[in-house]
């Protein structure tokens, strides 16, 4: 550590005392003195000294009691033992107690200066390998679950480079957090205090995308009755995420290139020329390279785009992550539907640790909850695990089976356009089907059955999604729908 | 010989303003703890006796007055009756005074 350092003098004599603070002052840093072990304690709570000189003898306790009320505390600033030379066998003691450095008084100025310099070196040593260690062993990150290789990779990309306006692109199945990924760049940047807006090009009708993402003005087209800003405007300063990259027209993705290029657009029926400040993130779960070759995706744009690449595993190349991902769901899902799960047995754990996953976490997710709503217990029990993992996780222990595995779930259907943090959702689809039906009256049984289908059929079988359109708990949606499997109503899973 | 031997240490490593308010700190602290030291030995508060000591040994030894922090810390020891330590701890804590006052005259009058 270099320059000016916080350091606390733990000292109940005034001569010394105002010894250190003026060469400490002389060499540089800021200095607080504690005269008793109890303010020192406090000082070191809430000031957060880089270091501590401090006195062995103190008018409340004495300073090893300090070192270990400061350990209990996590508090691991580096101490350093100021001690008269008859008590040499008490600075040995106190390294013994974790103090990094003794210093026999009277000092010198250059002696104070090393043995500081040390201690601060140590400490800022430990507290990069403590992050080192933080960064390699974490589990957690920006919303996501998982503690694998694949995803510390991923972590460090994302990380790496947040700080940076280069475009992101970013690949992985259905279902392996692509839009998790996206709000982690823009969260980790420093865009994070201004808006994250994701616009799915697959879930937006052709014609409407221009207007999408440029925004228009009124009278640009029939039902234009007023201005609308769109994407690009509304992502100023932020973060764009355009989901399903590859679904966007040819015509478009010309239009979009003139944007990366220029950071300048026209609302559609305009001809003025706006300008933003925007950083681009872009999804797609086809292989981007293929989509350029087959002519569908345009080089130019992709080289545009395709700046830093973040590839998310899919779950059945994370090893235990799986495991980690069931856990945290079942403790979120049985707190929120007042469970007792506390965990997996034995077996269970095996069916879920062995299984492909083919729809990835969200497929996990949606498995976890209706395990919760359907049963409870304190463990969750191999039966209690739905027929299709069971027999699929049976089939990878026992592959001569011909048995099928469930096929991956559809990518969901997103709300067209989602600006963070205003938390606007749409529900389009599902007003359009209430529209639709109106006209026929059929009992409510059916109607209900029919607009829960139909919102998971919108959101790709997505039952929490599918809840949120229905604005009801997702709970309910797997006690229906368990129900009407039983009437016959459905197949069975 | 002076019993502010490591002074002229802290003469180089502190400006001079800077070093008359140690010594006047200093000064001010042989005061205060001679003070306690005596109405220690008057009540025989041996505990008392022995926290000042400890802080007078501390002052001392800061500015390297060698002789009364060794002083001290024999005080501090208890081997002989308080008034003993007290008479011994005084004598050289006039002894420091007088080498401050010398000292410091040296070093000229603050700027």
């Amino acid at each position: 550590m270099s320059g000016a350092a916080r350091v606390l003098v733990v000292e109940d004599t005034p001569t010394q005392a105002q010894l250190a603070r003026a060469l400490l002052a002389g060499l540089g840093h800021e200095v607080m003195i504690a005269e008793s072990a109890g303010a020192a304690l406090v000082a070191a709570r809430d000031w957060r000294p880089d270091a501590i000189l401090l006195d062995i003898e103190l008018p409340d306790y004495n300073g090893f009691e300090l070192m270990q009320r400061l350990r209990a505390e996590g508090i691991t600033t580096s101490v350093i033992v100021v001690t008269a030379n008859a008590s040499i066998n008490v600075a040995v003691e106190a390294m013994r107690a974790g103090a990094v450095d003794f210093i026999v008084k009277p000092y010198a100025k250059a002696r104070l200066s090393v043995t500081l310099a040390n201690a601060l070196e140590k400490q800022a040593l430990a507290a990069q390998l403590s992050a080192v260690k933080a960064r390699l062993d974490r589990n957690q990150f920006f919303g996501f679950i998982g503690s694998s290789a694949p995803m510390q990779a991923a972590y460090r990309t994302i990380e790496s480079v947040a700080a940076s306006k280069a475009s992101v692109f970013i690949t992985g199945e259905s279902g392996t957090g692509k839009e998790l990924a996206a709000e982690a760049v823009h969260r980790a940047s420093p865009r994070m205090g201004r808006n994250f807006v994701a616009l799915n090009c697959g879930a937006i009708p052709r014609d409407l995308l221009e207007s999408e993402v440029f925004g228009h003005v009124r009278g640009a087209f029939t039902g234009a009755s007023a201005d609308r800003e769109g994407a690009a405007k509304l992502a100023d300063g932020g973060t764009l995420f355009l989901d399903e990259i590859g679904e966007m027209p040819l015509d478009m993705q010309v239009k979009l290139l003139r944007f990366v290029q220029t950071g300048s657009y026209s609302p559609v029926g305009s001809s003025r020329l706006d300008r933003v400040d925007v950083r681009f993130v872009c999804a797609t779960n086809r292989d981007p390279m293929l989509e350029v070759q087959g002519g569908r995706f345009r080089e130019d744009l992709y080289y545009r785009l395709y700046v830093v690449p973040v590839e998310l595993p899919p779950l059945r190349a994370r090893g235990d992550d799986v495991l980690l991902i069931a856990r945290h769901f079942l403790a979120q899902f049985a707190r929120e539907e007042g469970r007792a799960f506390t965990g997996f047995s034995a077996v269970a754990e095996q069916a879920l640790a062995v299984f492909g996953w083919p729809g990835n976490v969200r497929q996990l997710q949606n498995v976890i909850r209706n395990i919760v709503v359907l049963h409870d217990g304190d463990r969750v029990e191999l039966d209690m695990i739905p027929r299709a993992v069971r027999r699929a996780a049976a089939d990878e222990k026992a592959p001569a089976s011909a048995e099928p595995v469930p096929p991956p779930l559809p990518e969901p259907v997103p709300a067209a356009r989602v600006v963070r943090p205003a938390t606007e959702a749409t529900a389009e689809g599902a007003a359009g089907i209430v529209g639709e039906a109106a006209a026929e009256v059929v009992p409510l049984a059916v109607m209900e059955r029919r607009l829960i289908l139909a919102a998971l059929r919108q959101t790709g079988q997505d039952v929490p999604r599918a809840a949120a359109l229905l604005e009801i708990n997702p709970s309910t949606v797997y006690r229906k729908l368990q129900g009407w499997r039983a009437e016959g109503l459905l197949p069975a899973d | 010989m002076s019993d502010l031997g490591f002074a002229a240490q802290l003469a180089e490593d502190l400006s001079p303003d800077d070093l008359r308010l140690v010594l006047k700190v200093f000064h001010a602290d042989v005061q205060r703890l001679t003070g306690a030291l005596a109405d220690a030995a008057r009540l025989d508060d041996a505990a008392a006796f022995r926290r000042a000591a400890h802080g007078l040994a501390g002052a001392a030894g800061a500015v390297g007055a060698a002789r009364l922090e060794e002083a001290c810390r024999r005080a501090m020891a208890g081997g002989e009756t308080l008034g003993t330590g007290l008479a011994e701890v005084t004598a050289m804590a006039d002894g420091a005074l007088g080498d401050l006052a010398a000292f410091l005259a040296r070093l000229g009058p603050a700027t």
